[in-house]
């Protein structure tokens, strides 16, 4: 039968990873941390997964991500005042704007790739930023679109309140799981190897068949449909909204977190460049304020000797992690090499 | 809103486009020589500003009385030296920079893009540990500064001074360009690097002395614009993405295609800022946008790396 | 009618004309060749055959359809493959996944972003049968950039008759392998000979006149001669252009 060396969807080392996220709020703040850090490296794991489909596996440099993470955390916040204070509705608003967004977006850049795709987020990332700025009736402009409930997440039978930093951990926790799940079995279904092939060779995948354009647009819209539903979130998080989430900054550091956790060479590098960067916040952040100081150096150091980042420096583990072999029904016949 | 109303937001525009201008070009002899795009162009800009306030405000690592003796020459010579220092003294920056670089070339654009956008982060980020996050105000000599009455309308003069400087360094690029041996090595090097090589131009010196002079050119716009912008840490992005779509307008590869993007740019910003002052910077992406949808390589773009 | 057919083609680039009034005419089931001097258009032929280049003049039909101007992702649907002369791989992945990528039946699956790639066993066969034909089978699991140069030159040609074509263009199959490689590589040309219409590009005389049905020379962007090997040989043009040189 097929499949004698498919990629396994579960290692011990996940295993260990998935316990230790279960258990962060016992531990967390014994080491010195908050609960609120938590949540915020969950999001922003979320965030820098989603942005990753585009980065990593579809080679497309977007550097204005940011905005659509920021559009899912006003959409959030405008549907529980303007629409209804349901949460399950406003995260679908916050994902549905989000993925509008991107398809704009992807009308106009879809042809493009390399730097000409990076610029092109970029002029774009802008503009969203600068709306969210100066639109000061809808957004609140600088100052923010505050008073954002953490809504109640109510399941039928029960409903929990994500009032506490805890609650809130464990609710976001849960579409992270679901969310990677997804998101893991895209990037292996037929749909993630087409985007690789055309990340590889955007011309041969031309001729075989394939309508480059529209795979590449489908995957900047699934990938920014996420984004907003982490940044739908992250507003609930904050119980607020701010335009600098959408600066080419903040678009600028989920690329950081990205490369350095090794979303080049594996699918949880970036989960390990969120927890990477936000630790350096707080870690190095106590003892300077210059945290991000060294924490670009060692993005500049890691892009200059290893862009494979984290996950490529424990490269043992990773070694055939994108190897899909599946073996004929018939045993091959030994063949000349 | 009649003509003559629109005149001060037009010239204004113009002014501010020369100085885009400025930027670019100095963007775009990096990304014509060496097929790289230098994201921390707009960080070489900050460290002028930054380096021309200490010069102007006497705040220096120097010897207290020194300090004191160079705070007592006229404001005047003070920002002349700054003009002519601080570039010189961001020029090592850009020396590392292309060192740094040297890692890169030949792999994918992207690893430039990202090492420049991670330099760009620790400049700033230096910049804020040295000056802190506060904006300061360069001080322009006195027969710069105020304005003057013409057409019954009120001029900034300093404007005009700087639009003026950016013309005169402008002027001196083209020169450096089209007339000089090294300016044809340059444009031999952006146009085929194994001819140049072959006639025995060494390419390694050419591209750090057009990194040297890009980055000279950074700076020296940002001495400029200090006055105009004031400084903050944060300059440097404020700088470098208009930079950036006044060379996909212009169209990558060409250096006069940067000069009258920025114009553009400027005008566009002008203009607009006459009739929705909040919202003048987007027109300048909805200009590039509009032009680069219909004309995929901007103005006067030709095929290049970019496209890669 | 012939399978697939030429126009008048004409095609500049800037001021430069690259390909001028090329006629041609491939009928099913054949081996049609085509030879000529470095520089002379055949690649680009290829390319506005194949939908890469639009030509600023003339038309492409297929089984009598007009194709001109088409993308190359339509055209590759109409069951029109190629390979290129410069190698045109998916490099990091495993030779398996070079073929298993250009099938028909993952092409068709492409949108599905939940199911397991290559789950399914009659694909996977499919993929392994093609290796079998280009003699890789063996280096299933092997990176492509890991090949050598012959057997990157075989996945090459695996990836487009991956695409279950009717028709296949060939660019320069044989170019820089050594006598082996050609003589398997024409075992394999006329296995597929029987099966599908085949166009070669090739610079190999011998290679060409021991295999193909017909032959026409392009130079300067025209087709300069066309005929069975045989007619070619006595050609004057030919002789003149002295390209008729067999060794
Ligand atoms: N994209 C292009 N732009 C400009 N000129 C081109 C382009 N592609 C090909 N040419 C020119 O067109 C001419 C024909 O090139 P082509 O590659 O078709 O030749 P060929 O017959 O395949 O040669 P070879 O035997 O070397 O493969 C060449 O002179 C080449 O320089
Ligand atoms: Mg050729």
């Amino acid at each position: 039968m097929a499949a004698a060396r498919t990629v396994p969807s579960f290692t011990p080392a996940m295993l260990v990873t998935w316990i230790l996220f279960a258990t962060v709020p016992f531990w967390i703040e014994r080491v010195g941390l908050y609960q609120y850090l938590g949540v915020e490296i969950l999001i922003f794991a979320l965030y820098a997964l989603a942005y990753n489909l585009v980065l990593g596996h579809a080679g497309l440099p977007s550097f204005g991500h940011g905005a659509f993470f920021g559009i899912g955390a006003y959409a959030f916040g405008l549907a529980q005042s303007n629409v209804v204070p349901n949460l399950w509705v406003c995260l679908a608003v916050a994902a549905g704007a989000a993925a509008i967004a991107g398809a704009f977006v992807a009308l106009f850049i879809s042809h493009r790739r390399g730097i000409y795709y990076a610029l092109m987020t970029i002029a774009f990332g802008q503009i969203f930023w600068f709306i969210a700025i100066k639109a000061h009736r809808i957004t609140g402009g600088e100052d923010g679109l505050l008073k954002i409930e953490r809504l109640p997440a109510s399941l039928g039978i029960t409903t929990f309140n994500l009032g506490s930093n805890i609650a809130l951990y464990y609710f976001v926790l849960a579409v992270f799981a679901v969310v990677s799940f997804l998101l893991w079995r895209l990037v292996h279904s037929p749909f993630g190897r087409v985007v690789k092939a055309i990340k590889q060779n955007e011309t041969r995948a031309r001729f075989v068949g394939y309508d480059v354009w529209r795979y590449k647009a489908a995957v900047l819209v699934v990938s920014t449909t996420l984004s907003g539903l982490a940044g739908g979130l992250f507003a609930m998080a904050q119980t607020s909204a701010f335009p600098d989430v959408m600066s080419l900054h903040y678009s600028g550091y989920v690329v950081m977190m990205t490369l350095v956790g090794g979303g080049l060479v594996s699918f949880w590098g970036p989960v390990i460049g969120a927890v990477a960067f936000f630790l350096a916040r707080d870690v190095i952040g106590s003892f300077t304020t210059g945290w991000m100081l060294w924490f670009g150096l060692s993005f500049v150091v890691l892009v200059l000797f290893k862009p494979e980042g984290i996950a490529g420096i424990f490269s043992g583990v990773m070694n055939g992690r994108d190897k899909i072999v599946p073996r004929p029904a018939a045993a091959p016949q030994s063949q000349a090499r | 809103m009649s003509l003559l109303n629109l005149l001060p937001h037009l010239l204004n525009g113009i002014a501010l486009g020369l100085l885009f201008s400025l930027i670019a070009l100095g963007f775009m002899l990096i990304l014509g020589l060496m097929e790289q795009i230098n994201l921390a162009h707009g960080s070489l800009f900050a460290l002028g500003a930054y380096f021309a306030y200490a010069i102007c405000g006497a705040k220096l690592p120097l010897p207290p009385d020194v300090l004191v003796a160079w705070a007592g020459v006229p404001l005047g010579l003070r920002f002349a030296t700054a003009v002519v220092v601080a570039p010189i003294l961001v020029a090592p920056f850009g020396i590392v920079l292309e060192r740094l670089m040297r890692r890169t070339y030949g792999r994918d654009p992207l690893y430039g893009l990202l090492l420049t956008f991670g330099v760009a982060m620790v400049l700033e980020e230096l910049i804020r540990v040295v000056w802190g996050t506060r904006d300061y105000m360069m001080p322009v000599p006195r027969d710069m500064s105020g304005g003057f009455i013409m057409l019954d309308l009120i001029w900034s003069t300093y404007r005009f001074w700087a639009a003026g400087m950016a013309v005169v360094a402008m002027g001196a690029v083209w020169f450096i360009v089209e007339r000089t041996r090294f300016g044809a090595m340059v444009k031999a090097g952006a146009h085929d690097s194994e001819i140049v090589q072959a006639l025995g131009i060494d390419l390694t010196r050419l591209r750090v002395w057009v990194f040297v002079l890009g980055t000279m050119l950074a700076a020296f716009a940002g001495v400029i614009m200090a006055p105009l912008w004031g400084i903050r840490p944060h300059m440097g992005v404020d700088a470098v993405v208009p930079a950036f779509l006044i060379i996909v307008l212009g169209g990558v590869g060409s250096f006069w295609g940067a000069a009258l993007g920025g114009l553009l740019v400027g005008m566009v910003v002008g203009l607009s800022g006459a009739y929705a002052s909040e919202w003048s910077m987007l027109s300048m992406y909805l200009l590039l946008i509009a032009v680069v949808t219909f004309r995929a390589r901007g103005l006067f773009g030709k095929k290049s790396v970019l496209e890669a | 009618m012939p399978l697939f057919e030429a126009k008048d083609l004409h095609l500049r680039f800037g001021d430069r004309v690259v390909l001028e009034n090329i006629s041609l005419a491939f009928e099913a089931g054949q081996l049609s060749g085509i030879m000529g001097p470095n520089g002379a258009g055949k690649t680009t032929c290829f390319n506005v055959l194949t939908g890469r280049y639009k030509p600023n003049r003339g038309q492409v039909l297929w089984q009598g359809d007009d194709i001109t101007g088409k993308s190359p992702q339509d055209i590759a649907r109409l069951g029109i493959a190629r390979s290129f002369q410069l190698m045109n791989l998916f490099d990091e992945f495993t030779v398996f996944e070079n073929i298993a990528i250009a099938l028909p039946g993952t092409r068709r699956r492409g949108h599905d972003m939940i199911a397991r790639a290559y789950a399914d066993t009659a694909l996977v066969d499919e993929a392994y049968s093609i290796l079998e034909k280009v003699g890789l089978a063996g280096r299933a699991d092997d990176e492509a950039k890991s090949l050598s140069y012959g057997a990157r030159r075989a996945l090459e040609i695996g990836v487009a008759l991956a695409c279950r074509p009717k028709l296949l263009f060939l660019d320069e199959p044989t170019a820089g392998l050594g006598s082996d490689g050609r003589a398997r590589l024409a075992d394999l040309i006329l296995q597929l000979k029987g099966e599908l219409t085949i166009v070669i590009i090739e610079h190999d005389m011998e290679f060409l006149f021991s295999l193909a049905d017909e032959i026409s020379v392009i130079h300067w962007g025209q087709v300069i001669a066309c005929g069975a090997p045989a007619a070619l040989k006595a050609n004057p043009w030919v002789e003149a252009s002295n390209l008729g040189r067999l060794n």
